[in-house]
């Protein structure tokens, strides 16, 4: 193709003034896979923690409701009252927990007992959230062991695992005794089996856990449970399988990302702020292109006046700057993609002390088939305006100037 | 024989805002193949746009031109561009050779161009043009390492590449010294007795003048004399 001959030559005629251009949009496309792969890094980081560390959905009794029937002749009235007659709990979750058991979609079931109670030492007493499970499940759904500091996890039929935090306030140590008084109003005596730290303060000083055995009686529980929490293997399925589970169950089913609206509020927010970048990056670096361009049809009026005196059509004059442009996207937008992974790369091989990830980075986020296409896209869309203007001149104009 | 050129009442109107300027006045003019023809005349006396408008490069308000036998005046852009690639050649004041391309390619360029590459034809055609003009040794150099005059020799190789029935050369000489000059004279005029080529050249210089074999003066957008031999 001799269009792309020309072009080639054009180039390669200032190889500085090319290589700089190509360096910009190099440059540019680096800073959108930086962006690009930062942004999804901390997505997925801050997706992986939460969903690492909690229920993907949770299963609760339906809401029990109160309503009042219209007789025939009466007119109808609207009543909806929510019944606290009775206890609301999972009577049949055993069937439950065996139709989860079936579903390809789940990793791991955890029937629990969750209720509020307080640690009780001489005169001091502390609120604590209770979650009852199966000691067999008791890293189904948060980790719990790896984060014992003091003691172990072995719950037993009168153990009790509590937060560094709470342990702390009330003096407490693995193999102490402790009283916990249940919100049923039972107390019980309890051995603290392990002290657990997860760095997260409202855990530490309120969560504690006891084998679902332990706290039926001080639940006044004997049969039910109060929640099912699930994990799935795909977290990003808890949408779809909490709507599955809630039609097939009859239990209220939410998903995790229902239960932290904000995370995705702050998720959407911050990939918007990103596009932003990503966008003006982009332009850049299309301006770049154009007014390079540009200033070559400028430099080049003489040549193109010639080329369209003795017959030249316009189309390959346009071709030829069209394929500049081209010639320029793709090779920057390939440099450029291949830099954004080098340092994304780098970035994500550097260590906090505690040898977490300096930056929430993930190099193969990096959208780079997509600046790929974009870039290139773009450039032969920025070459159109110059290739526009050099196919129009005029031949005895430019031979003149 | 009929007439390579054939241009009767050509005349030429530029508007500048509501000015209204007449630069040329019912202009005949008529070459022969083989001519060598001056086109003469004082500064604005019309002949540059008289040789942009048998070249194609112009549309005149009025008149005919008919060009080896085919009405001209009425052509699209595009027909006038085929037109001019396949029946003109044109050799300018200022070279205008592509810096990075060689002699060979650039002489090769207007036949490359429609054709989409330059084939090993055009190659041999264009080297050998370019052993006619005296470049045998320059044949791969790049166009920015030739010389003025060099560059000008390229400009007319370039020039006869396709074969045209009509060569438009507007002051070929005009940016060379008097060496280069005469050298490129005598080429011209070496090509079109051996090769029955005809020239129009539009100068100011009387001593391309006196070369030719027919002078056409200009005065005022009009033909003021034709002076034969």
């Amino acid at each position: 193709m001799f269009t792309f001959t020309v072009a080639r030559r054009y180039l390669f005629s200032n190889p500085g003034q090319t290589a700089l251009l190509i360096f910009g949009v190099a440059l540019g496309v680096t800073a959108f896979v930086f962006i690009t792969a930062l942004i999804q890094g901390l997505a997925i980081r801050l997706t992986d923690e939460l969903t690492a560390n909690s229920a993907h959905v949770s299963l609760e009794p339906a809401m029990r409701i109160a309503r009042v029937l219209p007789g025939e002749d009466a007119e109808t009235a609207s009543v909806a009252i929510v019944s606290t007659f009775q206890r609301p709990q999972i009577r049949p979750w055993r069937s439950t927990v065996a139709l989860l058991s079936t579903q390809p979609s789940v990793l791991a079931i955890s029937p629990q007992i969750s209720g509020s109670a307080f640690v009780v030492k001489g005169e001091t007493v502390a609120p604590v959230a209770v979650t009852a499970i199966e000691p067999s499940n008791l890293d189904a759904i948060s980790p719990i062991s790896p984060k014992i500091v003091s003691g172990d996890a072995n719950l037993g039929t009168d153990g009790i695992l509590i937060g560094a935090r709470l342990a702390e306030n009330l003096g407490l140590s693995a193999g102490q005794p402790v009283l916990l008084r249940t919100d049923r109003g039972i107390d019980r005596l309890l051995t603290i089996r392990g002290i657990f730290q997860t760095g997260v303060q409202a855990l530490d000083e309120r969560v504690a856990y006891l084998s679902i055995q332990t706290a039926r009686p001080l639940f006044r529980l004997p049969e039910g449970v109060t929640n099912i929490e699930v994990k799935l293997v795909d977290p990003g399925e808890a949408r779809t399988t909490a709507a599955f589970l809630q039609a097939a169950t009859g239990l209220r089913a939410t998903a995790w990302q229902d239960k932290n609206a904000y995370l995705e509020g702050a998720l959407v927010a911050q990939a918007q702020t990103g596009k932003l970048i990503q966008a003006f990056s982009l332009i850049s670096v299309l301006i770049g292109i154009a007014s390079a361009l540009s200033l070559s049809a400028n430099r080049r009026q003489g040549e193109i006046g010639i080329m369209r005196a003795f017959g030249v059509s316009r189309s390959f004059i346009a071709a030829v700057f069209v394929l500049q442009g081209l010639l320029i996207g793709v090779v920057g937008a390939s440099l450029g993609c291949f830099s954004g992974f080098v340092l994304c790369f780098w970035l994500a091989t550097l260590t906090k002390p505690d040898g977490t990830m300096a930056l929430p980075i993930a190099p193969e986020e990096g959208g780079y088939v997509a600046v790929f296409l974009l870039t290139t896209f773009g450039a032969v869309l920025a070459s159109v305006i110059p290739a526009r203007s050099a196919a129009r001149l005029d031949p005895l104009e430019a031979i003149q100037q | 024989m009929s007439a390579v050129l054939d241009a009767r009442g050509i005349g030429m109107t530029f508007r500048n805002g509501d000015e209204m300027t007449e630069v040329l006045k019912d202009v005949d003019l008529s070459l022969e193949p083989g001519e060598l023809a001056a086109l003469l005349g004082a500064s604005g006396s019309g002949k540059s746009t008289l040789l942009s408008i048998v070249g194609l490069l112009l549309k005149p308000t009025t008149g005919s031109i008919e060009i080896a036998g085919r009405r001209v005046e009425a052509l699209s852009d595009a027909e006038r561009a085929v037109f001019r690639n396949q029946r003109l050649g044109f050799i300018f004041q200022f070279h205008h050779l592509l810096p990075d391309f060689t002699a060979t390619e650039n002489v090769a360029f207007p036949a490359a161009a429609p054709a989409g590459g330059i084939s090993a034809a055009m190659r041999s055609r264009a080297r050998d043009l370019l052993a006619r003009v005296g470049l045998s040794d320059r044949m791969d150099f790049p166009a920015t390492r030739l010389s003025g005059g060099q560059k000008q020799r390229v400009a007319i190789a370039r020039a006869l590449m396709n074969k045209p029935e009509l060569i438009l050369a507007d002051e070929p000489t005009g940016s060379l010294d008097r060496v280069a000059a005469e050298q490129v004279l005598d080429l011209m005029r070496e090509v079109n007795l051996e090769d029955k080529a005809t020239f129009l050249i539009c100068t100011h210089d009387l001593n391309v003048a006196a070369r030719c074999t027919r002078r056409v003066t200009l005065k005022d957008g009009r033909v003021e004399q034709v002076v034969q031999g």
